[in-house]
């Protein structure tokens, strides 16, 4: 692995603003090492999340560095469209979350994701869901998130960077559970809010100012939905689909104290995140405006356009904050992903297959060990992965294909809830997005342009993104299939 | 000033501030949450 370097020195105030946040992480973690009760407390904060806490841990946890740097990417090389065609489709699906979704699954007092596949179609789907949330949930993209931000901050080697900056969000998610994740969140998205809105006027001032951005980009720079074909809008926004089945998303809902909350804090959650996906959009034009100008470097990549603009701009200390802001980003998703996947593994495996009389305290021991084991299995795949954006689209089609039929119906069709369709819906889904992902991946040819595997029929070309298209309706034709099955032994 | 430099404001102001409100009434809950939580 290779990653960009920064342009500019960095302080040892800064050095110590952002060892200062990862130790006060690891002492938050410390903190309620003692402070659990049962199961429900450790893995659900004893369902006790009121709207501010919902809308931090919520917030900080579904935006990492994908969001960062992604955004940034593509408002980079093509403007505003990041934020028109990219994020906004995201907020019409927290919408329908916080007023279709979010209800019924709060009313049910569910524990996990495949908790609801259990009660709606029995211990198989069950295991399925679990399975797919498990693979999913493994902490790989941060991991290789903080392999590169400690060779671009510290100079580390990429594995130093994912063993000590990854080891401190492991280490307070061991020893915390859901408690030290939520209210560490909420110290990490003030921190990472806080300091991108601080970055603007730097920002501006670097590149002369707004005026200076309209006179120096080409103009489809600011047509909202720049050169971007409908199909590729249509696409992107269909990555906002994985709100619907999001484990961690899920598991804050069930955390939460009521319904209102959650709905409260969503729709207040939208303009936070419109507003952050706004200031990253512009933070990274005025990177490209700060390039043609020759204000920072030339050569700059389009994924390093923020880091390099902030590098440049930002004093002494606030740079710093920045930085600690850019691991508390990624931070706050790996410690929820793998507080989910542990519980995965206790509540949803070894308790209904091995255990089912398995004590609190034996519940919340294996939970340990599953984060633990989640957060080697992503290190060893991000080691071994050099296409991150491959395996983000196969972990993201692995979920939606298993879980999203059987789930969403079975939430609104209390009369389709059969045994046999969540099983052969999961199963199906499952394993053709499995089988499908890897046959792209070893036939299809990997296109650095598209950063995606590509598979090639004559004129036809299939993308890696476009599996989700067959794998879905692959899995409703499993539920139908299941819904006949029983209907004839019936 | 543009369309496009006053939502770039606004956006500014409703991300620095709105984060600091909300996490100044996660402040206010946080006694409370941790009164209802259990010791071991």
């Amino acid at each position: 692995m290779g990653f960009i370097k920064l342009v500019g020195p960095i302080s040892n105030l800064d050095y110590s603003i952002i060892i200062i946040y990862m130790m006060g992480m690891v002492g938050v973690g410390f903190w309620f090492s003692k402070r659990h009760g049962d199961f429900e407390d450790f893995f659900l904060a004893g369902r006790s999340l009121t709207t501010p806490l919902l809308i931090t841990t919520l917030i900080s946890t579904y935006y990492g560095l994908d969001v960062l740097f992604g955004d940034s990417q593509l408002a980079f090389t093509d403007g505003v469209v990041a934020w028109f065609g990219y994020a906004r489709p995201t907020y019409a699906f927290f919408l329908i979350a916080a007023f279709l979704l979010a209800r019924r699954l709060r009313k049910e007092n569910f524990l996990s994701l495949p908790d609801i596949l259990y009660r709606y179609y029995g211990k198989e789907t069950r295991y399925i869901g679990a399975i797919a949330s498990f693979i999913y949930s493994l902490p790989s993209l941060s991991l290789y998130a903080f392999g590169m931000l400690g060779e671009v901050i510290m100079g580390w080697p990429p594995v130093i960077g994912m063993a000590v900056i990854g080891g401190v969000g492991l280490v307070y998610t061991l020893t915390g559970g859901f408690w030290a994740v939520a209210l560490t969140d909420s110290v990490q998205f003030l921190v990472m809010c806080l300091v991108i809105a601080l970055a603007v006027p730097f920002a501006l001032d670097l590149v002369g100012g707004f005026d200076q951005m309209i006179e120096i980009l080409p103009e489809y720079y600011f047509q909202t939905m720049g050169d971007l074909s409908i199909w590729l809008v249509i696409i992107y926004a269909s990555t906002g689909l994985t709100i619907l089945v999001e484990p961690t998303f899920y598991q804050r809902i069930f955390a939460a104290k009521s319904y209102k909350n959650v709905r409260n804090a969503l729709i207040a959650g939208i303009f936070i995140w419109g507003s952050y996906d706004w200031i990253v959009t512009i933070l990274a034009m005025a990177a490209k405006v700060g390039v043609l100008q020759g204000t920072i470097t030339v050569d700059v990549d389009s994924n390093a356009a923020l880091l390099t603009i902030m590098v440049a701009a930002l004093p002494v200390g606030a740079l710093g904050l920045f930085l600690a802001g850019v691991i508390a980003t990624e931070m706050s998703t790996l410690d929820s992903y793998c507080l989910v996947a542990g519980g995965n593994i206790a509540y949803d495996i070894y308790k209904p297959a091995i255990k089912p009389k398995a004590s609190d305290a034996e519940l919340i021991k294996t939970t340990r060990i599953g984060i633990c084991v989640s957060w080697i299995l992503g290190f060893l795949i991000a080691i071994a992965f050099e296409q991150m954006l491959g395996l983000w689209v196969l972990l993201a089609s692995v979920l939606i294909s298993s879980v999203m039929v059987p789930i969403l119906i079975g939430l609104y069709f209390p009369v389709l809830r059969k045994k046999m369709a969540g099983t052969l819906s999961s199963s199906f889904g499952l394993l053709s997005t499995l089988i499908l992902n890897i046959y792209i991946m070893i036939y299809g040819t990997f296109d650095p342009s598209e950063e995606t595997y590509i598979l090639s029929y004559g004129n036809w070309e299939i993308l890696q993104e476009y599996v989700m298209y067959f794998t879905v309706p692959f899995s409703f034709f499993g539920f139908w299939l299941g819904i006949l099955i029983e209907k004839n032994k019936g | 000033m543009s369309g496009w430099e006053i939502f770039t404001w606004l956006s500014t102001i409703i991300l620095g501030l709105g984060s600091l409100i909300v996490f100044i009434f996660f402040l206010l809950d946080l006694p409370s949450l941790l009164n209802n939580q259990p010791k071991k």
